[in-house]
Order: C-alpha cells, then structure tokens, then sequence
C-alpha cells in the first residue's frame, strides 16, 4: 500500500486450537487516527488488540507498525503500550513507580524519568497523587494512572481495550471527552477497542465493526451510521428498520424495490453491493429519516412531493421526552420504527389504530443483503 | 392505645429481643469456649506441669524452672536441637525453590505430561507419613545412597547429618510449598505480568519486579510451613536416618521410651512457643501482604 499507516494488518488471522479469533483481516491505522475496533463481545476485536500488542502472535498474515514487520517480536520490544481493561496497576507499587516502570525498564536516566513522570502525572491531573498506592486510587483515577503509564514512554501507538468499561456511566460520559482531548493534545495514535456503539461514534475519527472474526466495515462514524454496507453494521450501529422486499429496477445508485403488499419504494444501492432486478433484499432506513402523517397528508418539508410513500397502521406511540417514537405495522406485518422530534405538528395529529402515511427520501433507504 | 403505652411497649418488646440475644450469644460463646477448651487443655497442662517441681507428672509440687536448666545442660538435646534446625533450614531453602518453581511451571505453562504432574505434585501430602518413610527407606537402601552423613561445621558445633534425611524432607515439602504458592499466584491476575511486558521488561525482569514480589507472601508462608513441618517431623526421620541421628522429636521419643519426665514437657513446651512464633509471623505477613503487598525488591 502506498499511504504511510501507523498500523497495518495483512490478512491475519489468529486461531485458538479449532477456534478462529480472527479470520483474515486487512487493517490501515493512519498516523495520528483515533482508530476504533467495534462489534460485540467475542468479535475478535480484542484478539486483534493483543495481536499488535504482542500479546498473541498471528497463525498467518502480517503486522506491521510504521513500515516495520513486527512478526514474532515479543511485546517488550514493540514501540507501542496498552491501557488494560482492568487497569492492571501494579499494586505493589506506588503511583510515580507505576509510571516511571516503562523508563527504568528502558534505562532513561534517573533525572529524566523524574522529569517525564511529573510531566505525564501533570498531563492526567493527578499531580500530589505520587505516593498513593492504586489501592488507595478511585476508578477513575486509577484509569488515567493507567493513561499516564502508558504515554509516558512516548509510543508510537497506544493502544486502548475497553478502558472506560469498569467505569460508571457519568464517568465514562466525562473520560470519553478527556481522552478525545488528550489524544488530540498528544498526537499519538489511538487504537481503540470497545463494544460500545455510542462511544465508538463519539471518539473516533475512523471505526472497524467487527463481528466473528471479520472486518465488515471501516469509516468514519458518520459513513459507519449514514451507510452501513451491510446488515449487522446497520443493526449494531444505532437503531434501524429492516424492511423486506424484492428489487424491481436497477440504476447507478438508485433502485426501486417491490414491498410484500405491492407498494413499490425508492432505495438507495450501496456502491460496493452486487444485486440483480429480481433479487430478494431488505431496506434499512433509520427511525429518525422516516415522516409519519395521517393517511393522505403530505409532511411539511419543502421536497415532500420527492418522497417515496408507503402506508401502515399506527400500533403504538411511546413519549420519550425529547421525541415520540410511533411504532407502525405495514401491511405484511413488519413493524417499523419512526422517530419524531417533539416539534412536528403533523406527526402528532396521528391516533393509535389509525391508517398513517410513511415518507423517507431515496438516499436513507438503504438497500441490503438479506 | 395511647403514644405513651405503645412506646412503653415497644421498648419493652426491644429489651426483651436484647436480652434474648444476649442469652444465644452467651450461650454460643459458652459451646466454643468448651470446644476450644478441648483442644487446648492438654497443651495448658503439658505447660504448667514443665514448672512442675517434682519427677512426677501426676501431681503438681510447686514451680521451678529445673526442668528448662536441666534441658539446656543436656547435650544430647542440645545436638538433636541443632540437628533439628540444620535440616529444618537447608530442606526449606531447597524445596521452597523447586516448589516455587513447580507451581510457576504447573500454573503458568503448558507441557507434555502436566496432567500427571499434577495429580503426582500433591501425593506426599495424601499419602501417609509411614507409607513414605518406608518408601524412601527403601529407596535410599536400594539405590545406594545409604545413610551417608554430611558433616558440617560451625560456631564450635559439630553435626553429622545424613542427606537421606534432607533428602526425604525436601520430598514433603515440596507439596507443601508448591500447594502454597499455587494458590497465591492462581489468585494473582496474569495481566500485570503482560503489563510489565508491555512496558519493555523482557521476561527475567518481568519475574523479578512483578511477579515474584507479588508472589513473595505465598513464598513465605510456604516457607514457614515447610520448616515447621520439618521441625515437627518424627516417623520420615526416623526411618531415614540410620542409625544414631537423633532430632529433637526422635530424641524426644526415645526418651519417653525411659518415662515421661518433666524434662519432656519442658522440651515440648519450647518447641510449641517456637510454633507460635512462626504462626503469628505467618499471619502478620500474610495480612500484611494482602493489604499493602510486599515492597519492592531493589535489585
């Protein structure tokens, strides 16, 4: 590949024993990226980690940092460091000896380690804090100890898996901001491991969802959320409608597809799909892109006669406060979701048992892959 | 019922359940007081009849302190002491490295044959005390190493110790270390070792600034079990020492084969405040090291 990465992978794949982990992914990490690796649980996201890290070593494929072929190097000798789930602070260690353990192990002079590690405490606010043991720390504060000890020893990458999850949520909302901050502070690669779709979207300037060993996609959070290429990365990313229905025409980018009842809807085809006119598919349309009005009515935007129009039955109207969530039933019984800012007049005029009108524009219905 | 009567009544109710608990309490503490009077009884007379002023160890004369001048005036006793403390420290300082290294080995690593070892490592401490002491009198009789003593000299004292005996010492030992620092480092997360690793400790170091500080208070108390066991010792010694070794347990029994004298109690009240001692440091480490952990050693 021409582009300088920070980390890149090359169809590596790691099995435990009959165990796949991770089966042959391809990963560029740009210089200076926060970079995540998202999916759920057993998604292989953590394996890749440690596989950077050192930690496990690739059954095939390649890891390169910086150009430079990591193979079979232990983890001591890879210019990056990890923020562990848990932590991991030696206990019998004071904080100042936690951060400076990186440098002795590197022989930095003693003058110097004094220096870097006042500086890393400084940059983690816990300047006074030097002598506790991590006993003695909060979650919170043990978890930029655990940043401090990291970045002190200047990495190429850091490397980061799970580390807000022992925290509880008001922390976490807090140390999701911090660190964004500090990794723009610093510069430093992040490499980002969570399961947490929310974070992922807020942090990152890139994200990989990961699901059974497989990269199904890498973009930006807004190409993650706006174009799912698939329909795990649409079900896992937010909320979303799946709506069956079978292709009727074909082009470019656009693509009409017949509902069961006959209605036929725009759709919009992702570049890299390969569907043929005839083929069975599902629409993904996010709650929010959907307008809802009495059957008939029009909603009041200015390109409401550019909207496609199916019709259902009202099931159910949940008040969450900031928007109304109307719970539609189509004609085949799929139930879909819409989700109207409190501000919408039109929408409210709508009664439970009602037939309604459904409107979304051509580019928000998401032709997938069953 | 007026505010007044139900207070009064509730009150009442609260001193009654008060006292009822007191009552269970007093009643529970009563029934352990027994069970440990059981247990100990025989210790306090053991001890108060080694002050005893008479030969008899039936009926209590007045105190002295003879019976202590007496024990430390007998040179038989005083070698089987030394003997007694020589094999005790050199079978610890052996086993507690080969167990220590055992229960890295079982509890770290995967190898050929790991299952067996494990079922194997633990055997001496199941198999009864007899049935090893003629195992191994049989092996050191068959496989020539014979009763050989090693003859070691210092502070004016002159031991001649047979390496069967060390040798059958370090045997038990082993286990018993090895189940104790197992169960330290089983509890101890292997995540800070791949910490250390990833902040460039190769894996000596890793050892030596994590992992074996950390470990240090299971490697302790596996230590001083491993010196009291073999203090205690009497029936492996016995059977491996050939002929005319004496520590102070085998000493001990054959004097008794003589008649118990208060001499014995004196001897046996000794070796039980020196138990003492090694319990209260047991403990004191082990708290110690579950709330602090050990400090660091400067290498």
């Amino acid at each position: 590949m021409s582009e300088a990465y920070a980390v890149e992978l090359e169809r590596v794949v790691k099995k435990f024993g009959e165990v796949v982990a991770v089966n042959g992914i391809s990963l560029g990490v740009r210089d200076g990226e926060f970079f995540s690796l998202l999916g759920p649980s057993g998604c292989g996201k953590t394996t890749t980690l440690r596989l950077i890290a050192g930690f496990e070593m690739p059954t095939s494929g390649s890891v390169r940092i910086y150009g430079e072929e990591q193979g079979y190097l232990p983890p001591y000798q890879r210019p990056v460091n990890t923020v562990f789930q848990n932590y991991a602070l030696f206990p019998h260690m004071t904080v100042a000896q936690n951060v400076a353990f990186g440098l002795e192990m590197k022989k930095v002079p003693k003058e110097e380690i004094k220096r870097r590690v006042a500086e890393a405490l400084e940059l983690v606010r816990l300047t006074g804090k030097e002598n506790r043991r991590p006993k003695q720390l909060s979650g919170g504060q043990k978890q930029r100890v655990a940043l401090a000890r990291a970045l002190v020893n200047r990495p190429k990458v850091l490397l980061l898996d799970e580390p807000l999850g022992a925290l509880d949520l008001k922390l976490r909302k807090a140390m999701q901001s911090e660190l964004k901050a500090l990794q723009e502070r610093v510069g430093i690669t992040f490499i980002y491991v969570t399961h947490d779709q929310e974070e992922a979207l807020v942090m990152s300037d890139r994200i990989a969802v990961m699901n059974e060993g497989n990269v199904l996609q890498v973009g930006t959070p807004e190409e993650i959320y706006e174009q799912p290429q698939n329909r795990f990365v649409a079900d896992f990313i937010g909320k979303t409608n799946f709506i069956p229905g079978k292709v009727v025409m074909l082009s470019g980018e656009a693509a009409d597809v017949r509902l069961e009842d006959g209605t036929v809807v725009a759709a919009a085809r992702p570049e890299a799909l390969g569907v043929s006119a005839g083929e069975q598919v599902v629409l993904s349309i996010r709650p929010e892109k959907i307008y809802i009005a009495p059957h008939g009515d029009k909603p009041l935007v200015p390109d409401a006669d550019a909207l496609t129009h199916a019709v259902g039955q009202l099931q159910k109207v949940f008040f969450v406060g900031v928007e109304r969530r109307y719970i539609v039933a189509l004609p085949d019984g799929t139930e879909v979701e819409v989700r109207v800012q409190n501000t919408d007049r039109g929408a409210r005029r709508c009664r439970v048992g009602d037939r309604v009108s459904l409107y979304w524009r051509r580019a928000h219905a998401r032709l997938l892959k069953e | 019922m007026s505010d007044a009567n139900l207070a009064r009544a509730l009150s009442r109710r609260s001193r009654m359940a008060k006292l009822k608990k007191r009552l269970s309490e007093g009643l529970f503490s009563g029934y352990g007081f027994l069970g440990y009077l059981f247990l100990y009884l025989p210790i306090i007379i053991l001890v108060i009849f080694s002050f005893n002023d008479s030969r008899s160890t039936a009926q209590w004369a007045g105190f002295t302190t003879r019976w202590y001048v007496a024990m430390a005036k007998d040179h038989q006793i005083i070698l089987s002491l030394w003997n007694s403390l020589f094999v005790a420290v050199v079978s610890t300082v052996i086993s507690v490295i080969i167990g220590t290294l055992a229960a890295l080995a079982m509890e770290r690593y995967r190898f050929w044959g790991k299952l067996m070892m494990d079922a194997v490592l633990y055997l001496p401490i199941i198999i009864p005390d007899i049935a090893m002491a003629i195992m191994l009198l049989i092996f050191f009789d068959l496989s020539g190493v014979g009763f050989e003593p090693w003859k070691v000299h210092f502070f004016g004292v002159h031991l001649a110790v047979p390496y069967s005996v060390i040798i059958g010492h370090v045997a038990f030992n082993i286990s018993f270390v090895a189940v104790v620092v197992r169960a330290r480092l089983a509890q101890m997360d292997m995540v800070l070792e791949e910490a250390a690793q990833d902040l460039y400790a190769d894996p000596w170091r890793t050892f030596w600034r994590v992992t074996f500080p950390m470990l240090l208070p299971g490697i302790v108390g596996g230590a001083l079990l491993a010196f009291t066991l073999s203090m205690d010792d009497f029936v492996i010694t016995f059977f491996t020492s050939g002929a005319g070794f004496n520590t102070l347990p085998v000493r001990v029994f054959s004097m008794i084969k003589k008649g118990v004298t208060p001499k014995i109690n004196a001897v046996s009240t000794l070796m039980l405040l020196f138990s003492l001692v090694l319990v209260a440091i047991s403990l004191i480490l082990s708290r110690g090291g579950s709330e602090e952990g050990p400090s660091t050693p400067t290498l």
